[in-house]
């Protein structure tokens, strides 16, 4: 049983890792630099519990913020490169938090043993849960807390003005500029955003894992990252929790019998998915031709 | 109401726009013409501030605007459309125009949690008009991009007029139209005028301009050539050269084609 | 010789290597550069293909004992066909207006090659071979790798010979012509899809050989190097500005030579994190990169 739970909270986990990559993709941003907040929200989480001894939820909320607080000085520089020259910076600045990581030691003593980060030996015993008695239903419940909270979050978010404007920079930048929003503040506050997201996700990786090092967050975390939203589609949050369901839970632990070659798999399907349906499983036009089918046209306008 | 003083844009070596001085007053059709390649674009981008002015001012109700982001720009009065029209096209009717919900008024009067995240219905309503009158309500669930060309076009005169704009930068509206269309055109540009919004039209189609502007300037090479009512300018020799290459008096005429 | 005269030296010496070294990140660069160039996309495996080529030549050499200029021969052409197999399944199908479905296609195979390389050769380390290792070249207080120098004169002759390629013959007047106007060039009766082909293929006959001289100037190939020369190679394409040749091999020198510099300062563990906020640096300052404004369309 604690085998499913350890899966259900790693797909949670992935989810929130994968709807910060979302919220900045609706603005046309594809960031390679999510792991990098999810780093910071890793280490940041791991040394308030460890070293600072906080409770877990102000630990959580504080290195989402401070995740937060980063991708908000990552968001105005950003802002002067776009598309692929993003792609460059955000997977410079992923590596660039991972090598801080890789030389970060903090070691603080606690009763008879060391703790904190340890450079390349990585960041052991953040043991919260486990000091606090938490059962792995517990732990589960909590990190499904937070996923469907910020789930819900963004789904009100995307029914409401603020995410047809998301919608709107994704689409055209100097229309969406031309009829007055302001669009630094949109792209900005969209990168903060998907920074505090990824920040919780790292956080609560951070103490479900135990163990974090540097070579967690990889670009291939930050490839997971943005492969969600675009298999799922941008069409709603529901897109991603379906794709990491399939990635994570089918794919990867389907393919349980083939070992270590199972990311290889990871690889051809991204290569397939992008030349069968390139604009993602989901594209906006096929959630608008299903929506009519079921009968849930655009209900946001009804006029009273 | 709006003045261009010495305006200019260089790329490279390329003068686009050189020592512009327009002045548009309150409640004119102003209009602005020139061969391909003459600067008109590049005018509007500037009045806009999509591009940033290599000399010169740009004022607007005597407010400097210089340096002034478009949103900015389009919250003192400026709004436009596109030579090849910008909708959102995977975003519906609907949405195109709630997005363009930034008007004074709007910015007045909601809370920053209404503006965003609610609907209120003063915006309801307001869409509701808007789309009355670009005759669209029918359409309004509609994504942009299954609109069909006319309907496209007057989906962006809504979403400009969203802003309640005081002068209005049309960009070659009327690209792409039939005679019937144009006509249509040029009596919806007279009604926006007739409720009060100024108007810079950007046009190639002699036909529009001459029928509806006011007052004209033609710009050739980025410089203004000649100005004045749609007479003036047809009678201009300049003029005749630089549309026609020739000052040839047996050259057609720039008439307004009937 | 003074402390201070010492210190120089060795200083400069770092940095010289480091040169040297760079003009391999200058090829990679241009590897990027030349693929941007051709389709405005990144190919993301280029780096990746360079290895992998180099992982065939190394088979060579493990199994049939082959001499060292064979191997970087076929480290070249392995790399070269894997670039065409990239182009066929991550650029040639994929509609040529979505940027981001190509550069996710192209990350996957990055990563998929990878993993084929990690798995045959369970990820340890092999020992690469190299011309002129045995040689030390004097130069007052200065030393020169033999095997370096090799790699200098190998790489130097590959850009004059890609340069000669796109510059005097038909075929690079073909690559350059898609490159600035697709359709006007496919107008003229260029086939595009042929064109951008032997563009990768090209593009992976550098990146191998680029491959085969880092390794052989380290010593050792390594899966662990895929992702840092990726990044490496972009950023040198970056600074350079993104499409352009020359910048490519300025930004690929520069890169080479700081990154020793930060090494013989900071030590290896922080060096590369050095090498990448000079990337951040060009970005908030000159976007365009060294030789001007490469991306005009967007």
């Amino acid at each position: 049983m604690s085998y499913y739970l350890g899966l259900a909270q790693l797909i949670g986990i992935h989810t929130l890792l994968g709807l910060s990559a979302y919220v900045l993709m609706l603005t046309g941003q594809l960031s390679l630099g999510q792991a990098g907040f999810f780093a910071i929200g890793a280490y940041s989480a791991g040394i308030l519990t460890v070293i600072f001894e906080l409770p877990i939820l102000p630990a959580l909320l504080a290195a989402a913020v401070i995740a937060a607080f980063f991708a908000f000085l990552v968001g105005f520089p950003a802002l002067r490169v776009k598309g692929l020259m993003l792609v460059v910076a955000t997977i410079a600045f992923g590596e660039f938090v991972r090598l801080f990581f890789f030389n970060l030691s903090w070691r603080v003593p606690r009763g008879d043993i060391v703790v904190g980060p340890d450079s390349t030996n990585g960041f052991r015993e953040i043991r919260y849960f486990v000091a606090n008695g938490w059962s792995p239903w517990e732990i589960t419940a909590f990190v499904w807390t937070f996923v469907i909270l910020i789930m819900a979050a963004l789904w009100w978010m995307d029914r409401s003005r603020a995410g047809a404007v998301l919608r709107a920079v994704g689409e055209d930048e100097l229309a969406t500029q031309s009829v007055g929003v302001n669009l630094t503040a949109v792209k900005v506050t969209a990168m903060t955003a998907g920074g505090f997201i990824a920040g919780i996700g790292g956080a609560l990786y951070a103490h479900t894992a135990t163990y974090v090092d540097h070579l967690t967050f990889t670009v291939l975390l930050a490839t997971f990252a943005v492969s969600y939203p675009i298999l799922g589609g941008l069409s709603s949050v529901f897109g991603t929790l379906v794709a990491v369901v399939f990635i994570q839970g089918v794919l990867v632990e389907g393919l349980r019998f083939m070992g270590d070659w199972r990311n290889i798999v990871f690889g051809l399907l991204i290569i397939m998915a992008m030349n069968l349906k390139p604009s993602g499983l989901f594209d906006a036009r096929t959630a608008q031709v299903l929506k009519r089918a079921v009968g849930l046209g655009a209900q946001e306008k009804s006029d009273a | 109401m709006l003045e261009l003083r010495g305006l200019s844009k260089h790329f490279g070596g390329v003068r686009a726009v050189d020592e512009l001085d327009i002045t548009v007053q309150e409640g004119e059709i102003f209009g602005l013409i020139g061969p391909n390649g003459s600067g008109k674009s590049t005018t509007i981008n500037l009045i806009c501030g999509v591009y940033q002015e290599t000399a010169g001012t740009v004022r607007f109700h005597e407010e400097l605007m210089n340096g002034k982001p478009p949103h900015q720009r389009l919250r003192a009065g400026i709004a436009r459309t596109f030579q090849n029209i910008r909708l959102f096209p995977n975003l519906t009717v609907w949405q195109n125009l709630w997005v363009a919900q930034n008007s004074p008024e709007d910015l007045a009067t909601q809370g920053f949690l209404s503006r965003w995240f609610g609907a209120t219905r003063r915006t309801r309503r307001e869409i509701a008009t808007l789309l009355e009158l670009a005759d669209l309500e029918h359409k309004s669930d509609e994504l942009a991009s299954n609109l069909a060309f006319g309907e496209q076009r007057r989906l962006e005169f809504a979403r400009a007029a969203a802003a309640r704009p005081k002068l209005l930068l049309l960009d070659e509206p009327a690209a792409g139209m039939n005679r019937q269309e144009i006509h249509d055109l040029s009596l919806r540009i007279r009604r926006i005028r007739d409720s009060g919004v100024t108007i810079l039209l950007v046009e190639h189609v002699m036909e529009l301009v001459m029928g509806v502007a006011e007052q004209i300037a033609v710009l050739n090479f980025g410089q203004k050539i000649a100005s004045g009512t749609p007479g003036d300018v047809q009678r201009n020799k300049a003029v005749q050269e630089a549309y026609l290459g020739t000052s040839d008096s047996d050259a057609p005429s720039l008439d307004t084609g009937d | 010789m003074s402390d201070f005269l010492l210190e120089f030296v060795e200083i400069t010496q770092t940095i010289g290597d480091g040169l040297f070294f760079g003009t391999t990140y200058a090829l990679i660069g241009i590897g990027f550069s030349l693929i941007f160039g051709a389709m405005r996309k990144l190919n993301m495996t280029y780096a990746a293909a360079a290895l992998a080529g180099a992982y065939v030549g190394l088979a060579a050499f493990t199994f049939i004992n082959a001499p060292a200029p064979v191997v970087f021969l076929i480290s070249a052409l392995a790399s070269g066909l894997i670039g065409g197999a990239v182009y066929i399944t991550c650029f040639r199908f994929i509609p040529i207006n979505n940027h981001l479905a190509a550069l996710m296609a192209s990350i996957g195979a990055l990563f998929f090659i990878d993993e084929i390389v990690v798995h045959t050769t369970d990820g340890s380390p092999l020992t690469f071979p190299a011309l002129f290792d045995d040689v030390m070249f004097e130069m007052g207080p200065y030393g020169v790798r033999g095997d370096l120098l090799f790699v200098l004169a190998v790489n130097i002759v590959s850009t004059i010979g890609l340069l000669y390629v796109l510059y005097r013959t038909r075929l690079g007047l073909a690559t350059r012509a898609v490159s600035q106007q697709d359709v006007a060039a496919q107008l003229c009766g260029i086939d595009v899809h042929r064109t951008n082909a032997i563009t990768f293929v090209l593009a992976g006959l550098l990146g191998g050989i680029a491959g085969s001289m880092t390794a052989s100037a380290v010593g050792v190939l390594s899966p662990l190097i895929t992702v840092p020369l990726t990044v490496k190679g972009l950023i040198v394409s970056v600074i350079g500005g993104l499409g352009s040749i020359p910048g490519a091999i300025a930004a690929g020198l520069l890169v080479g030579g700081l990154e020793n510099a930060f090494l013989y300062f900071r030590g290896v563990n922080e060096r590369d994190m050095y090498v990448l906020l000079l990337l951040f640096v060009f970005l908030i300052f000159r976007p365009d990169g060294l030789f001007g404004s490469a991306i005009d369309r967007d």
